[in-house]
């Protein structure tokens, strides 16, 4: 008992490494925040691809299922490792520099390359699996909404502007919230490039003096942020499944519960 | 048939034989299954048409034939002078739309929306009213069918009879030359069903030119103009309602109205 309190619970440590700690929480959160917002951007532009009508769309409707077949498909790491490759060497004489510089190795306000190749890779990845969440809610929304809105003149776009996707989003925002849980965790992978987050801050003072402490430290940084997410989902859910239960329309799809959100299905 | 109730807007466009709307041999397949088998069918201008028949036969599809909702398989539909089954840009079928208002059994408000908001949308969207004068449309158009004091409720806060009234509401701000009504009151619960009829009533009175779709055979009685029985898919008979209502000649639809009018 005494070992576990003191290889991980070592509050004078924890006190002590709070800075460096703190500073690689802060990239985690400016990760989650920038690559959060561009994932729901990205997942709903696939989601919308997705539903286009007709014959003629067919192709731009392929290339969305392929898109989000592959990305779902290969995990995280491997595409942050293959962003941050591409990137950096098609800017770079061995790539013939086909993209300029400031786009291959990016230091856009004033973040190093990692942490945009990071970003990247976190959209593509999380923009696949939130529009398959979107997806869930364009159809849960009934046929007869599409329906009333083309009957009254309006076009696909505009029905599905107005009508359709403000329905959807409302009856998925508890499954993205858990989405968007799941890549605030997997914001750690981008370490893989140098970037000292949080759980590599950790492990770094780790492998120094042998001590978890620092890591426990991380992780209780990570749940003030979670637990209280996973009670609004929590919150929300009950709220629909209320209204549903009194209105009768069509209930909105379920979300997995935080247990699973560290490893969305692909 | 009664033309001179009309309010035939001058200027607007007619058929060469003077109808509003003309349906020739429509068919409708989904798959192997033939849901519509050759309808023929004229609208004059200011009429009121009702369709009859049992479930099945195919007179919602044929709604949603006429508005483009289900494009058709075969045959001709011609539009105030203008063939709309022609191979048409999709600003031209929108154009269509707009042109013919359309009710559903299931009502369809934008639950996300209030009444107001749901009579508004399509005209700003569209008809690219300012919001002033859309709201002030919407406002007219849910006084006229007694929902001036509730403008500002959500669909999920009104009665099926509320609801539908606003759908109705929504569908006349686009200033249609036709309505579609399909099995409006079918949902509703009986107490409702009148208050529904009653702004139809008003609207075919008013010279409306609407195409209904109904199991209401009082109504069909005292407003249409001509009562078509359907059954698989085709026309089997059509008249005057005294004629169909009451002496049908055809086997099939003396047995349908045998079965509905002994209620």
């Amino acid at each position: 008992m005494d070992f576990i309190l003191e290889y991980y619970f070592d509050f004078g440590l924890m006190r002590d490494e709070f800075g460096p700690v703190l500073d690689g929480f802060w990239y985690t959160l400016k990760l989650s925040i920038f690559a959060g917002i561009l994932s729901l951007l990205w997942g709903l532009v696939l989601a919308v691809l997705r539903q286009l009508p007709g014959k003629a769309f067919m192709p731009v409707r392929a290339l969305a299922i392929a898109y989000i077949d592959v990305f779902r498909g290969i995990p995280l790491l491997l595409v942050i490792l293959l962003v941050s490759g591409f990137l950096g060497s098609a800017a770079s004489p061995v790539g013939g520099e086909i993209i300029p510089r400031e786009i291959g190795v990016p230091d856009w306000l004033g973040q190093p390359s990692p942490f945009w190749y990071g970003i990247i890779a976190l959209t593509l990845t999380y923009g696949a699996y939130m529009a398959e969440v979107y997806r869930a809610g364009i159809e849960a929304v009934p046929r007869g909404q599409m329906e009333a809105a083309r009957s009254l003149g309006m076009s696909h776009g505009e029905s599905m502007r107005h009508v359709v996707v403000p329905q959807a989003v409302n009856k998925v925002i508890p499954p993205l919230l858990n989405d968007y849980i799941a890549l605030m965790k997997d914001t750690s992978l981008v370490s893989f490039l140098g970037l000292i987050e949080v759980v590599q801050a950790g492990f770094d003072f780790q492998s120094e003096t042998g001590n978890g402490s620092a890591l426990v430290l991380g992780a209780i940084l990570f749940l003030i942020i979670t637990i209280p997410l996973a009670r609004i989902v929590d919150r929300l859910i009950a709220k629909q499944q209320k209204k549903t239960g009194r209105g009768g329309e069509t209930p909105p799809p379920q979300p997995t519960g935080l247990a699973g959100a560290g490893a969305p299905a692909a | 048939m009664n033309v001179d109730r009309s309010t035939a807007l001058p200027g607007d466009p007619v058929n060469e034989d003077g109808s509003i709307l003309k349906l020739e041999k429509v068919e409708k397949r989904f798959g192997h299954l033939e849901v519509l088998r050759g309808v023929d069918l004229e609208v004059r201008r200011g009429s009121v048409t009702c369709v009859i028949g049992p479930s099945g036969s195919g007179k919602s599809t044929l709604l949603r034939c006429i508005n483009l909702l289900e494009p058709p398989t075969a045959g001709r539909i011609t539009f105030e002078g203008q063939e709309i089954t022609a191979k048409t840009a999709t600003d031209q079928v929108n154009l269509v739309r707009r042109r013919i208002g359309m009710v559903f059994q299931q009502f369809n408000l934008f639950p996300h929306k209030s009444a107001l908001e749901n009579v508004c949308l399509a005209q700003e969207t569209v008809l690219d009213r300012d919001a002033a004068e859309a709201r002030s449309k919407a406002e007219a158009l849910l006084a006229r069918v007694g929902l001036g004091d509730k403008l500002n409720q959500y669909p999920d806060r009104l009665s099926g009879g509320q609801q539908q009234r606003v759908a109705i509401a929504r569908a006349l701000a686009m200033e249609p030359h036709v309505m579609l009504f399909d099995e409006v009151t079918s949902a509703l619960d009986p107490e409702l069903v009148k208050e529904v009829l009653d702004v139809m009533t008003e609207l075919a009175d008013e010279g409306m030119t609407m195409i209904v779709v109904t199991h209401e055979m009082g109504f069909a009685r005292g407003v249409a103009d001509e009562v078509m029985f359907m059954d698989e898919g085709q026309i089997v008979e059509r008249g005057e309602p005294h004629e169909i209502l009451a002496n049908p000649k055809e086997e099939r639809t003396k047995r349908f109205l045998g079965l509905v009018l002994e209620h």
